[in-house]
């Protein structure tokens, strides 16, 4: 090994150097994997078996579909009367993240076009406004949006979380970059030297070069939504039917045995540890398949768009 | 700006030859042949360029005008109206009354027994959580970006899936990890001495708590953006450096990191700010430890408790618009610092 020629570009060799970078990043891989096979382990097992801890490695020894079936029982009598309130919860979410995913294109991809390619008076205030915009992080203006939705008298309603939810700073930004990196001005200058208008430029001639940021936004505003917990925490938590699947578990948690003993002891579902991490693996499904869908634009690199070659 | 475009005029074509034939060409094009003869570039293009400017601008607002509503729906409005709320009088029980109250319910807020506790608080785990992200998102982006193919393409999926966990279920795979009976780290806890979960989730243990939560949730997405950035430098570049005799060590650390300066700006902006906003973890942890954490513990958390446990609206409005100040504030600071903005890339344009 030490006889391969220095300085090789591209030579196979197995230096100190690599086999460090390999150790390392196959550790730090197993402490962000091994967790979640265990918590996934975990929606499979029964508490007898969690209690007894004499489910092996990581729980996968106690793993069974009966198991499942059990837990989903509990999970899906919860609520009153016959339960029922989990798979509202999860449609909840459904229709307040995709609409404001769509909102959040329908919004960035012009928005993020005019701002990358387009000259007017005013770009760069709407530029760092966008940008400052991005960086507020959402929870700090969830209260003064309680208060409009408030004064509107629509708290407790989807549609002003699907709204809100559709402003979506980043995805601008990143169709703005997007433009910025792969569509060089000269093709926008050709458009109107062929007497395309600006907005017949951002259809035929932006937009379909835009296919991985479209991935992106809705990827990362599908997830943003999904996950987002204090805004409608604030907003629905009023209507125990309108609540959306993040604050819904919530409201597991605090009906477990583990954490509120009085609480639970009035319910007729028991919720453990299992039944908890059941709820929240069927709560990331949606997650993972719109992450699956748009993994390969995720992972891809620079955008090879309608300009190179 | 408007100055910087007059001069941009010969952007079609910048370099000095093509002055004479192809720019008087090109811009016969564009103009379908309407104008009168020229009598040379300049006196030919300043009439249709103000006509272009014109339709450029109006077409920028037409395409802006999705985004501006929403802007104006769930940003500005909700800001001045913040700003209003915060400038009335709270009523209470023995004055009912409303009406303008001018800076008081600014001084309810900063005077509050809980106020500087929750920005302690959050500087507590910032100062923790900070440096291992910075240097977790960037030493594992130039790791993933000095393993091209397969192994390092599945190692970034690895780094990622954690960060699609967000949010409530990375708090409950956590409550799972920090269960001293249950977790698979549970021998780890029984050592130091914790026996039970209202052990662990103590106020002296939360920023150890909440970097671990963060650090999980959030480096693999900031792992992705960065090494977007690495991805978009020119491989000649790296290509040179290796010809003149650069290790894997110096391309990281003399070429690499320099160049993808702006994109370590912008995560450490964003996860700064992302620090005053926490709200989902303390609010939790609070429930999940009996009550042992504050309920106030975080600065979101007060103005909730404003909000929802006071019903003092103004109260909570104004702690938001103090917390919007100090985070438009980081992010005014550091857009202006971290070189995305920058003037290259408007000269680029």
């Amino acid at each position: 090994m030490s006889n391969s020629a220095p300085g090789v570009v591209g030579a196979k060799h197995w230096t100190v150097g690599r086999i460090a970078r390999i150790t390392v990043m196959v550790i730090v891989a197993a402490a962000f994997i091994l967790p979640i096979i265990g918590f996934i382990a975990m929606a499979f097992r029964s508490q007898e078996g969690v209690l007894a801890g004499t489910d092996g490695f990581l729980g996968l020894g106690g793993v069974s579909w009966d198991n499942v079936v059990f837990s989903w029982s509990q999970i899906n009598g919860f609520g009153p009367g016959d339960g029922g309130l989990f798979t509202r919860w999860v449609g909840n979410s459904l229709v307040i993240a995709i609409v404001g995913g769509v909102l959040a294109l329908i919004a960035a991809l012009p928005a993020g076009y005019a701002l990358a390619r387009l000259r007017f008076r005013g770009r760069k205030v709407l530029l760092f406004a966008t940008l400052l915009a991005m960086v507020m992080p959402n929870t700090v203006l969830v209260i003064p949006l309680f208060l409009e939705v408030n004064a509107i008298g629509a708290v407790g309603q989807l549609w002003p979380v699907a709204v809100i939810m559709g402003f979506f700073p980043f995805g601008t930004y990143l169709v703005y970059i997007h433009f910025m990196t792969t569509m060089p001005q000269e093709l926008v200058e050709a458009a109107r030297i062929d007497g395309l208008s600006e907005i017949s430029t951002f259809f035929y001639v932006a937009l379909p070069i835009s296919k991985q940021v479209v991935a992106l936004v809705a990827f990362f505003s599908f997830v943003a939504n999904w996950t987002n917990f204090f805004l409608p925490l604030a907003l629905l938590t009023s209507n125990q039917e309108n609540k959306t699947i993040s604050i819904g578990i919530q409201e597991l948690i605090g009906a477990s045995p583990l954490f509120n003993a009085t609480v639970a002891a009035g319910l007729d579902v028991k919720l453990y540890m299992p039944q908890l991490a059941l709820a929240t693996f069927i709560s990331m499904i949606p997650l993972l398949i719109v992450f699956l869908t748009a993994q390969r634009f995720l992972m891809r690199g620079q955008t090879v768009g309608a300009v190179k070659g | 700006m408007w100055g910087f475009q007059i001069l941009e005029a010969p952007t079609l074509c910048s370099t000095p030859e093509l002055i004479g034939e192809d720019y008087m060409s090109s811009s016969t094009l564009a103009t379908k042949g309407t104008e009168p003869p020229a009598t040379g570039p300049r006196a030919s293009t300043t009439p249709r360029r103000h006509r272009t400017r014109h339709a450029e601008s109006r077409g920028a607002w037409i395409l802006l005008a999705p985004y501006l509503a929403l802007l104006l729906v769930a940003a500005a409005i909700p800001i001045g109206y913040a700003f209003w709320i915060a400038l009335q009088k709270a009523p209470t029980l023995v004055d009912p009354s409303s009406g303008f109250g001018g800076f008081d319910s600014f001084i309810t807020v900063i005077t509050d027994y809980r106020f500087s506790g929750t920005f302690i608080n959050i500087f507590s785990v910032m100062i923790v959580w900070l440096p291992l992200m910075m240097v977790g998102i960037v030493g594992l982006a130039l790791l993933v970006h000095a393993s091209p193919g397969r192994f390092g393409d599945t190692m970034r999926f690895f780094y990622f899936i954690p960060g699609a966990l967000s949010g409530i279920a990375n708090f409950v795979l956590w409550v799972y990890l920090l269960h001293p009976t249950q977790s698979p780290l549970a021998p780890l806890w029984q050592e130091v001495g914790f026996g039970s979960l209202k052990e662990i989730v103590t106020d002296g243990n939360m920023p150890m708590i909440l970097t671990g939560m963060l650090f999980f949730q959030g480096v693999g997405t900031w792992i992705i953006v960065v090494n977007g950035g690495l991805n978009g430098i020119p491989d000649e570049i790296f290509e040179a450096a290796k010809i003149d005799g650069a290790s894997a060590w110096d391309l990281a650390w003399h070429i690499k990191l320099p160049l993808i300066r702006p994109w370590i700006g912008y995560a450490a902006l964003m996860n700064l700010a992302y620090g005053f906003q926490l709200f989902l973890e303390p609010y939790l942890l609070r429930q999940i430890s009996s009550g042992a954490i504050a309920g106030e513990w975080a600065p979101t958390q007060l103005g909730y408790a404003f909000a929802f446990t006071n019903r003092n609206f103004p109260a909570a409005a104004a702690l938001s618009i103090i917390l919007l100040v100090i985070t438009l504030s980081i992010g005014v600071v550091i857009v202006m610092k971290s070189g995305l903005f920058g003037d290259e890339k408007e000269k680029k344009r």
